[in-house]
């Protein structure tokens, strides 16, 4: 019987508001490639946060090689032996490949840096992995692929005993995951212990033995053998019943007259081909996808942030062009809630009642530009009392408020605008499960109201219980339109065999 | 403060609550240090109190340097920087100067020949950036040298003595000129004040109006707060770069016509003493490095601040070389309180997750 | 691979060819016009002889560059410690070597003393060092007054004037400087970590490199390297006086920007900055023989620099938009 590396028992972990983590195990032995699975939400972030050192628990049991451990840095992390490749690259941008698989320790005499073993135990660790790589040349000329395959190469020559992969293949092709697979299972043969954390199932069915699987900050199955479990049972672990709660019934939906928005065709300078869908006035679009699928930078063109190359955008039957993000904004009235609402949302030091306002300076702005302090605030004030947002006065800060409440501010601004078509980006990561359900109410609230939503989400129950129609998005390109039936397992069946052809290798 | 933010944390069941936020905020604690330093001063030096020597030409700097503050604070609005306060002040002087010498021009519209080259230069440098996407400070440190070299050649070439010196009418009265020179019946000015307070309190009422009550400040202190948020809310970035730069050298314009009139002539010197005071001013004030809050009225009492002590000294008889070094010592005090100040604000914030 | 999908891959700026190619072409133009005058054993040393100092701050500024600072205090902190050496040398009769020695102590101790101020205030070193420049013209002034001071070693002032086949020592020391210098960034582990903490902070720390001590690495090099420019400064010069520094600014970053050091961090060009400093040193000639005013220097140079800038930006944007388009 082996010893486990690495064992997690009993965690939990807390932050104001929102209870992530509530009581997970884990048990991962050497040589083995195990899979991390959840939806969003449901823990996995912070167990991998914790893992590698970015935060600690609150109470619980950890153990590596056989010693307790609460790493109170990730390079502690990292030294002790878990290495980690993020879904951002981690690498020096002008050091070659040699010199950046060997950053943690450069094998040196006297200062000097001994080239010639550099090379050396970076060519061994390609060897290892079964790379072929040019030792000399600048990390920046590679691709996302190869740079990945280099931070694998570093954790391997730092002699890491496990190794966590996020998302690995959100960014690369095919080809290049096979290729990514069979260093897995190399590190694998190596004895390195491997978490590999993804969405996509036929991956994780194709590599990985032992699965864990995250809901609602549970680990509602550990460390399992994955060859005894369908798809379809691990997706029913992730996704749980929790949802039969929300069955909510189909809408009626208008769709005699011109949609609010359509695309028709729509390529990007960021590389979107062939892009089409549309929306009605009071309709909730979910669009679907996995991470890396595109979605996020598809609402980002249409705002005007990168250019449309061909295609056309018809805006209530009229075909439009947007240059700028502000003609979109206030000519057109699209508006879009970001999915990092404290990075790219809300300006977290000014007060709420700004945060609001900001997209309707435009519209009061008097003589000369005056704004009136006492126009601003009546306007903030209906929203904040119109979405209940929980604050002692509209001159809170943002940044003092819970997550909820954030969103729910973000949400504000566009709703003062009068924005008639609305982009949705992820708005309930983080954010606890009674808040979520109310926020979902609020957005089909909104909907009867006359909005136009497009709603961007990962989290599937999310999508089936708020969309009429769900786009399927893949790839920067969109797969198909489906009408929601509402139906749980039928819809998140249909989805996801759609989606999964598509990461099959080709 | 002038900031779209509110003002500092309630101290709840404080004894002293009241007297807490006197001292927490800023433009107080400057007047306080202000006015304690001049009574210092003027007991340490009792000639320290002449008006006509000593408070005067203070007053007057102050008006100067105070314009030259605001030039630098519109650019640390949006959370840039501008290291050619001191040559687009020259650049302005020079084409005014130009006009007066080559044209005879009056004054008023050598004045507005002056900022308007101001404001070019400044959008000029703003839209560079802009297109570019380099750091302000590169950006603008390269332009001033660009600068320097210009003015001095287009003053080599035009001139004998390096100089325009054709005054003006009207020159020597702003520059001597107090309130006390113009009287309602019997009611005069205070005769302290000089003529030149005129522009520097419009230029900062302008300002603080701006910043304050406007679409447009708003926009800059949210494109300053956070570029990728006011982005994705409407709000023109782009236009918005260029329009704080624009009134940068608009401002710095103003300032080297104020500094010319007062010394007499327009040279290439002009400005050339303008980087450090454009600084010292706003972050003493109040205003932070990394953009969306300003202090305009901050800006004054931090720049008379900074000139009560360089005069104060002076009138001790200390040098130059102790007032440079109090005042780089000031300013590197200044920085390092900014990030314990930011530190405890952020710090006191709850419910983040 | 990648590499052929960048266009203009000989640009200005960007390889070791361009920069060596316009200085050879700018002297041999000079040396032409000059009628032959320029290119005496007397013009050439004289011109090698003022480059030493040129080079050495170029390098100065590079070194903070490479972290993604600037150090506004170089001519400051040069003019301070020649006054310090040449009062020490001239009122105090210390001797030349142990003046030298000071003056490079004081300098190497003002570069650490920015590096610190960096890291406590966690601002860019732009604005720490504008405080830490005018209280050292201060200190300057102090030390010197309004006075030049200029007997203060005449071994030293020989030294200044010699040569070795026709190149001065001086020279013959800054490119020494600028080997050391080369050797440490590319083969010491201390040199890559710290240009691993200017090309990607985050890995750095990752990989245990300490952000913190790489940079005030950068700001002591930086110290030590405008102490030596101070060393050669007051051996070439005929007297110190306040204003001594007040024009190494300008060189000291047009140097590095035009020899093609990313502004964005995490690279030194070295040998781009010895060439630059050339190219610089060229424009100075240039100005002298067509009898031009100084401010040409200052115009072109900025406009130069200015264009450099805005060009690397729109090069590098042009490389992103190839890579993407080679996914799609």
């Amino acid at each position: 019987m082996t010893e486990p590396i690495l064992t997690a028992h009993n965690l939990f972990k807390a932050f104001p508001g929102v209870r992530a983590l509530n009581g997970v195990n884990l048990t991962l032995l050497p040589g083995t490639i195990h899979a991390l699975l959840g939806e969003n939400g449901a823990g996995k972030s912070t167990l991998i946060k914790i893992l590698t050192g970015l935060y600690q628990a609150d109470s619980g049991e950890l153990v590596l090689a056989g010693r307790p451990f609460d790493f109170k840095s990730p390079h502690e992390a990292t030294v002790a032996g878990i290495g980690v490749v993020h879904q951002e690259r981690n690498l020096v941008p002008n050091f070659s490949v040699a010199e950046n698989i060997t950053l943690q320790d450069p094998p040196r005499s006297f200062g000097v840096v001994n080239k010639r073993i550099q090379r050396e135990l970076a060519q061994q660790a390609l060897d290892t992995l079964g790379v072929e790589l040019d030792l000399s040349d600048k990390v920046t000329d590679l691709s996302v692929a190869q740079m990945q395959l280099v931070e694998i190469a570093k954790a391997l020559v730092i002699e890491s005993k496990v190794l966590l992969l996020d998302e690995p293949t959100a960014s690369i092709t095919e080809v290049e995951a096979e290729k990514l697979f069979d260093v897995c299972r190399r590190l694998a043969a190596h004895g390195t212990a491997v978490i590999f954390v993804s969405h996509k199932l036929e991956e994780v069915f194709e590599l990985c033995d032992v699965v864990t699987v995250l809901r609602d900050g549970v680990s509602v199955l550990e460390s399992a053998k994955l060859s005894e479990f369908t798809m379809d049972q691990i997706v029913d672990f992730m996704v749980g019943r929790q949802f039969a709660h929300r069955i909510v019934s189909k809408r009626d939906i208008d769709r005699s007259g011109t949609p609010a928005l359509r695309l028709s065709g729509i390529s990007t300078s960021i590389g979107h081909r062939d892009v089409s869908f549309d929306v009605y006035r009071g309709e909730v679009v979910g669009l679907y996808g996995l991470v890396g699928a595109g979605r996020s930078e598809l609402a980002r063109a249409l705002l005007g942030l990168h250019p449309i190359i061909s295609g056309q955008l018809e805006l209530n039957g009229k075909a439009i062009r947007i240059k700028h993000v502000r003609d979109a904004v206030h000519k057109h009235g699209i508006g879009y809630v970001t999915e990092n609402r404290k990075d790219e949302g809300l300006f977290l030091d000014f007060d709420v009642r700004t945060n609001i306002a900001v997209t309707i300076w435009q519209k009061i702005a008097k003589r000369f530009g005056r704004i009136s302090v006492v126009d601003e605030d009546r306007i903030a004030s209906k929203y904040v009392e119109r979405l209940s947002i929980k604050v002692s006065s509209t001159e809170q800060l943002a940044g003092q408020l819970s997550g909820g409440n954030q969103q729910k501010v973000s949400l504000a601004r566009w709703l003062a605008a009068e924005t008639r078509i609305l982009f949705i980006d992820e708005p309930t990561v983080g954010i606890d499960v009674r808040t979520k359900a109310a926020f979902h109410d609020l957005i089909l609230e909104l909907a009867d109201q006359g909005l136009a939503i497009v709603l961007i989400s990962s989290d599937l129950p999310e999508v089936v219980a708020l969309a009429d129609r769900i786009v399927v998005v893949h790839g920067y390109r969109t797969l198909e339109t489906i009408e929601n039936d509402k139906d749980y397992p039928t819809m998140s069946k249909r989805i996801m065999t759609r989606i999964q052809s598509m990461t099959k290798a080709a | 403060m002038t900031s779209l933010q509110s003002q500092t944390p309630k101290l709840r069941n404080s004894r002293r609550y009241l007297l807490n936020r006197l001292l927490l905020n800023q433009r107080f604690a400057l007047g306080l240090l202000i006015v304690l330093l001049f009574v210092g001063f003027g007991i340490a030096t009792p000639a320290f109190f002449n008006g006509e020597f000593v408070v005067f030409p203070l007053l007057r700097d102050t008006a100067t340097f105070t314009v030259v503050g605001l030039a630098q604070l519109c650019a640390l609005s949006i959370g840039h920087m501008n290291l050619a306060v001191g040559r687009m002040a020259a650049v302005s002087a020079m084409t005014a100067g130009f006009t007066y010498e080559k044209f005879h021009f009056g004054l008023i519209p050598g004045v507005i020949v002056g900022l308007a080259t101001g404001a070019a230069v400044g959008a000029f440098a703003g839209w560079l950036i802009v297109k570019s996407r380099v750091n302000s400070f590169v950006v603008t440190l390269s332009l001033d040298f660009a600068l320097l070299g210009l003015v001095t050649l287009v003053y080599i070439s035009f001139t004998d003595a390096a100089a325009f010196t054709t005054k003006p009418a009207g020159m020597d009265t702003i520059r001597n000129g107090s309130l006390g020179d113009y009287c309602i019946g019997n009611l005069c000015g205070p005769s302290l004040i000089p003529l030149l307070a005129i522009p520097s309190v419009v230029a900062l009422v302008i300002v603080w109006w701006i910043f304050s009550k406007t679409k447009l400040g708003r926009e800059l202190l949210a494109t300053g707060a956070n570029l990728r948020a006011a982005q994705l809310s409407g709000v023109p970035t782009e236009r918005r770069i260029v329009t704080a730069h624009m009134m940068s050298g608009l401002l710095a314009g103003l300032g080297g016509l104020m500094l010319a009139m007062t010394s007499g002539s327009f040279s290439a010197a002009v400005g050339s003493e303008f980087m450090l005071p454009s600084f010292l001013g706003p972050i003493l004030g109040g205003t932070i490095l990394a953009g969306g809050s300003v202090a305009v009225f901050g800006t004054m009492l931090g720049t008379m601040l900074t000139l009560l002590i360089r005069q104060g000294l002076s009138v001790r008889g200390i040098g130059l070389e102790t007032l440079n070094i109090a005042l780089g010592s000031v300013l590197l005090l200044a920085l390092s309180t900014e990030r314990l100040r930011t530190f405890i604000a952020v710090h006191r914030k709850k419910g983040v997750e | 691979m990648m590499r052929d999908l960048i266009p203009g891959r000989f640009a200005f700026g960007k390889t070791n060819l361009t920069l060596p190619t316009i200085l050879i072409i700018g002297y041999v133009i000079l040396a032409a016009d000059s009628g032959g005058t320029l290119l005496s054993k007397q013009a050439l040393r004289g011109i090698l002889a003022y480059l030493a100092v040129p080079i050495i701050i170029g390098l100065a500024q590079m070194v903070v560059l490479a972290i993604g600072q600037m150090n506004l205090a170089i001519g400051a902190m040069g003019g301070a410690t020649c006054a310090l050496m040449a009062t020490l040398m001239a009122d105090h009769q210390i001797p030349v070597a142990l003046a030298l020695i000071i003056g490079l102590t004081f300098a190497t101790l003002l570069g650490v003393i920015n590096g610190i101020l960096v890291v406590i205030t966690q601002l860019n070193g732009f604005i720490i060092t504008l405080g830490t420049m005018t209280i050292l013209l201060g200190v300057q002034y102090r030390l010197v007054r309004s006075f030049t001071v200029d007997k203060y070693s005449s071994a030293l002032q020989e030294f200044g004037q010699q040569n070795i086949a026709g190149v001065p020592y001086l020279f013959i020391i800054a490119i020494a400087v600028a080997a050391v210098l080369s050797l440490y960034f590319a083969k010491t582990a201390s040199g890559r970590n710290l240009l691993a903490t200017g090309g990607n902070a985050v890995a750095a720390r990752l990989s245990g490199i300490s952000n913190v001590r790489s940079i005030i690495k950068a700001h002591l090099i930086s110290g030590i390297l405008v102490g030596v420019a101070s060393g050669l400064s007051i051996a070439s010069l005929s007297g110190i006086n306040r204003s001594i520094g007040g024009d190494w600014l300008l060189p000291s970053f047009a140097a590095p920007i035009i020899g093609g050091v990313l502004l964005s961090g995490g690279t030194v060009a070295i040998f781009g900055t010895v060439m630059a400093a050339g190219v610089v040193r060229l424009v100075d000639v240039a100005r002298a023989q067509y009898s031009l005013d100084p401010s040409w220097v200052n115009f072109v140079l900025g406009i130069i620099v200015l264009s450099t800038v805005a060009l690397s930006e729109w090069r590098k944007r042009r490389a992103e938009e190839n890579r993407i388009t080679v996914r799609a």
